[in-house]
This record gives C-alpha cells, sequence and structure tokens, in this order.
C-alpha cells in the first residue's frame, strides 16, 4: 500500500501546489491537508511543511502554526518516527515548534531563522545548498550522494539562522547542520550564503534524522522551466536539480 | 532632557495581537485581552508634546490613519507589559496582557506568556516591568 503525505495548508501557506505537484512527479501519494482538516493528519506516513506566510508572520515567522492543531500531530508523528520535511516557512515553523534541531524540549525553540543580514530585507536569489552530513544521516536525503550540490531559490526575510553561542556548538557537534549553502561546484566560503546565516546553514536535521527544515525552495527550481540557465529548445518540463531532495523524501517515505 | 519612550499602537483593529490572545488562550493562559504596540525610546528626549511631533511627522513610524502615539511616563513596560527586544534595543515591541477587565496581568503571566509564545530566547529577549 502506498505510503501517504501530507502537504499541509495554514492560512497564509503559498507553495502547496508545486510542492505537492513535485511530490507526485517524484512518485509520492501526496495530498493537500488544510488547517481546517487537522484531524485528518494522523491517519498520514509522512508530512511536508511548504513555503509562505502562515498566519502572516504575526508575532514572530513560524510561531503561531507552531502551536496550531496541525502541529499536534505533526509533532507526535515525528515522534513515531515518520518523516517531516519543512521548506522555507515549513522550516521557520519547525524551529519554532522545537522539532528541528530538537535539542530542547518540544515548543522550547533553540533557534531561529530570522531576520537577514546585514540588512533586514527579503532576499530572492538562486542558490545553491550542498548536502554537509552523510546521506544516511537522514532517511530524507539517503539517496542523495554524498556532497549533493542542489539548486534552489531563498526567497524569505527571516531566513539566517541565529542561536546563542551554546546552541551553534550543539548544532555543529550534534551533526545537525544538514545543508550549507555553495557555490555551484560545491565550494563553500561566505560569499555563498545570501544572508549571513550562522555557520553558513541552509539546513538542519534533528537528532534522529527524521526531521529536517531547508530554508531555500529546491521545489522552486525542480523543472528546467524553472532554471535560470534554461535555453529555448530544452525540455521545460524536464526535472531539475531541485527535484533531486524530493526524490529522496519520497523514496525514504516509502521505505518506512 | 532625559530617557523618555513612546507607544505607537494601532487604532484600527490589531489582528496580530487578537492572534496572540487566542494562542495564548489555547495554550492554557486566561488571558481577557491583548495590546500590541511598537516602543520607541529616545536618549535625548524633549517634552512630551514635542516627542509626540516627532514621531507623527516620521512617516516611516506613524500614519495618522492607523496609529495612536502615546508618550510613557517612563522608559521601562508599563504594569501588565513586556518588552521584546530583537535587534534594535531601542525598538522594541510591547505585549501589553490583561486577565480582567482594566486588570493586567502579573509579571509571573507574563513571563509564562513570553516563555510559551512572544519570545524565542535564540534570538530574543524579554524585558519585564519592575
Amino acid at each position: 500500500m502506498s505510503r501517504r503525505i501530507a502537504v499541509l495548508v495554514f492560512p497564509g501557506t503559498n507553495s502547496e501546489e508545486e510542492t505537492v505537484r513535485l511530490l507526485r512527479d517524484c512518485g509520492g501519494d501526496a495530498h493537500l491537508v488544510h488547517w481546517s482538516g487537522a484531524a485528518l493528519l494522523p491517519s498520514f506516513d509522512a508530512y511536508v511543511l511548504p513555503g509562505g506566510f502562515a498566519y502572516e508572520d504575526r508575532i514572530r515567522a513560524g510561531a503561531i502554526a507552531a502551536h496550531d492543531e496541525m502541529m499536534d500531530h505533526v509533532i507526535a508523528g515525528a515522534e513515531l518516527g515518520k518523516l517531516v520535511l519543512g521548506v522555507c516557512n515549513g522550516a521557520q515553523i519547525l524551529l519554532e515548534a522545537g522539532l528541528v534541531p530538537g535539542t530542547g524540549p518540544v515548543r522550547h525553540p533553540t533557534a531561529a531563522f530570522t531576520r537577514n543580514g546585514p540588512v533586514a530585507h527579503f532576499v530572492c536569489t538562486h542558490v545553491h545548498v550542498k548536502l554537509s552530513v552523510k546521506p544516511g544521516r537522514s532517511p530524507i536525503t539517503a539517496a542523495l550522494a554524498p556532497e549533493a550540490v542542489i539548486p534552489a531559490w531563498a526567497a524569505n526575510a527571516e531566513g539566517r539562522l541565529a542561536a546563542q553561542e551554546n546552541h551553534l556548538a550543539e548544532l555543529r557537534n550534534g551533526d545537525h547542520i544538514a545543508f550549507v549553502y555553495a557555490h555551484e561546484k560545491g565550494n563553500v566560503d561566505p560569499t555563498a550564503t545570501p544572508n549571513q546565516s550562522a555557520l553558513g546553514v541552509a539546513g538542519l536535521v534533528n537528532r534522529s534524522g527524521n526531521v529536517l527544515a531547508l530554508m531555500p525552495h529546491p521545489e522552486r527550481d525542480a523543472w528546467t522551466f524553472n532554471h535560470p540557465d534554461k535555453r529555448r529548445g530544452d525540455d521545460m518540463l524536464a526535472p531539475s536539480g531541485g527535484a533531486a531532495l524530493f526524490r529522496s523524501f519520497v523514496a525514504g517515505v516509502q521505505r518506512s | 532632557m532625559s530617557r523618555r519612550a513612546v507607544a505607537i499602537e494601532l487604532k484600527i483593529p490589531d489582528n496580530a495581537a487578537y492572534t496572540a490572545l487566542v494562542t495564548l488562550r489555547r495554550l492554557g493562559l486566561a488571558v481577557e485581552r491583548v495590546e500590541r504596540s511598537q516602543i520607541v525610546r529616545y536618549e535625548d528626549a524633549p517634552s512630551p508634546k514635542v516627542l509626540v511631533d516627532r514621531v507623527q511627522g516620521d512617516e516611516s513610524l506613524y500614519n495618522p490613519n492607523k496609529h495612536r502615539v502615546t508618550v510613557l511616563d517612563g522608559d521601562v513596560p508599563r504594569t501588565g507589559e513586556v518588552w521584546i527586544v530583537q535587534d534594535d534595543p531601542d525598538m522594541p515591541v510591547a505585549w501589553r496582557l490583561y486577565v480582567a477587565p482594566g486588570t493586567p496581568a502579573s509579571t509571573e503571566v507574563l513571563k509564562i506568556a513570553c516563555e510559551r509564545l512572544l519570545c524565542n530566547p535564540a534570538v530574543e529577549r524579554a524585558i519585564f516591568s519592575r
């Protein structure tokens, strides 16, 4: 029986359509679940939190959604080992919910994706992220090549990882830094990071590896027509590099 | 000249404050009302009248169709209020909680509200009234 993936829609989510479409293109049995249908979530096998502005980012990005009834079910599912992927605003929600990095109690965040630096402006730019843990560290990344470089679009005003020094040390020492910003060929230096994110972090994984939060959007570089290098004559509907992470996620869900 | 602070708040319904109220209640806090304002602290504050004129002349802070300005008695949170500071210590966001009509929340309630919702200690700091 096919494993079912819920794509959560909070009031203000805006990336759900491309997320569902990509999951289905990757072979996943993906369904939208709106906030009014929270009670449906326990019947799903995995969860994806797409990008957007859940609850208009009131108080802080992700702060209200982290306490929504939908997140009660996601937290319970994550504790059972279900796979959870959050992208952009979804990543912010996972950090506010304390699921990622998961170094403190649930709903007591120890880190945040917060206002960009050096200027707190909205960043919209094409980026690459590099897998910085062993692929097998997380079932979500297990089908990626070691040090895989994935194209994505950064589109946020609050994508800079920030945490107290002791918690940053926990991220480093606990193998929580799943993705860092990199150049296209995989070289890593501060110029690859668009927003002064601490340690160049683009994505974090929890201790047990089943919850991954990634700030840039790989699902917006998932088909050739999304890609800045597309040329006349290309197959515009061919998969692009951003699909790799979602293929790996779906493979992980089907194995789970 | 002395340190003063002004509170700039919406005079139209504040959806963020209402959402905070609903969420705090969901988290088990018996809160009756939540108010939110943008605090601006001034080192060299002139008289309250001049200060109000200065704020009302700054289009990045004040829109006469949406906002009202209150000059605070001092440079600290009012009773029942907590200030949340992120990057700029002179521009905290104030959350004022009431547990009953006209009854501001205690510092204890404010601390619980901060811990559960209003303050992310990874990037923010809470300042309570004395």
